[in-house]
């Protein structure tokens, strides 16, 4: 595996004599963006995702001295924010974590095979310009469970591979796929059945609570 | 474990014009993310193909979920201002000191 610490040469080697207050600010500079985007698509709101933030980089600072360098630094940090999540979600509310089952998702009717999404001939890009339906994404990823969340955060709006988000998750390859499957199902039923622009939309659909 | 969805669900099909082939479409429904992904050996990947080209209802569920997840990749993040960002550097070094 890429022995990423290198990638922080530019300011010297993270555990080199610059002292802890060097290698943190490298740290910090080159991944903030990226954890800030991670933590907000999870948060969904932004003084929570600024506190996920904090408490990433604080874990990172005390834990830099036992990274080992077999995986890269943004693996790293994705994992300690993702284990910070869990964490604080936890303090907060309690709620146990719902599984949601594939059955769940099978559609019994012929709306709900064909439940629209209102994007007709529009790009995703343009689609997205659509304030309504960028609230709704975000409500609907919002609403998912955590675990199924983070699933699909990483893999589709973060990008990484089914392994990396294995490798984050503490999970197997399969497992991480059934849950994105899942998150993604979830949230498909939950953007066309917002009803984005209530005259577009079919309402042959069960609505959903 | 599984709850029986439809058991909860009352509605029913109104037409019968879809058939779910001994299950086919069930088995499919369960792949789709995958054939999305393009994760599916070539043999999946065929019969999948045929199955939505002769079943239109399940093309149009694996479009929307493509469109669901194009709208993901695409979805713009929050930016830090960097105020924002050398306050919270701040803040992390503070408490870093005083624990």
């Amino acid at each position: 595996m890429a022995p990423s610490r290198q990638s922080h040469s530019s300011d010297g080697h993270p555990a080199s004599s610059h002292g802890e207050a060097d290698t943190f600010d490298a740290l910090y500079r080159d991944n903030i963006d990226l954890m800030y985007r991670y933590a907000s698509r999870l948060c969904g709101e932004t003084e929570a995702a600024k506190d996920l933030v904090q408490e990433t980089f604080l874990n990172a600072y005390r834990g830099f001295k036992n990274f080992r360098g077999d995986a890269q630094i943004s693996t790293w940090l994705y994992t300690i924010a993702s284990r910070a999540c869990l964490r604080m979600r936890r303090r907060r509310k309690g709620a146990p974590e719902r599984e949601l089952s594939l059955d769940e998702f099978i559609p019994t009717s012929d709306g709900e095979f064909r439940l629209q999404i209102p994007v007709e001939g529009l790009n995703p890009e343009d689609a997205l310009q659509n304030k309504q339906l960028r609230e709704a994404l975000d409500t609907a990823i919002g609403k998912l469970p955590k675990k199924y969340k983070m699933a699909l955060v990483l893999r589709d709006m973060e990008g990484l591979s089914a392994k990396e988000v294995g490798a984050i998750m503490g999970l197997s390859e399969r497992a991480v796929k059934s849950r994105l499957h899942r998150a993604r199902l979830f949230v498909r039923r939950e953007l066309s059945a917002r009803g984005l622009a209530e005259d577009t939309v079919s309402h042959q659909g069960k609505s959903i609570t | 474990m599984v709850k029986r969805a439809v058991t909860k669900r009352r509605r029913r099909p109104e037409s019968t014009s879809h058939q779910h082939e001994g299950g086919r479409c069930l088995h499919i429904l369960r792949e789709l993310s995958a054939f999305i992904d393009d994760e599916l050996s070539n043999n999946i990947c065929g019969e999948i193909r045929r199955h939505l080209g002769a079943c239109p209802r399940c093309e149009e569920f694996v479009a929307s979920l493509r469109q669901t997840v194009s709208l993901c990749r695409r979805s713009p993040a929050p930016v830090l201002s960097p105020n924002d960002r050398a306050r919270m550097r701040e803040k992390i070094l503070a408490a870093a000191r005083a624990r």
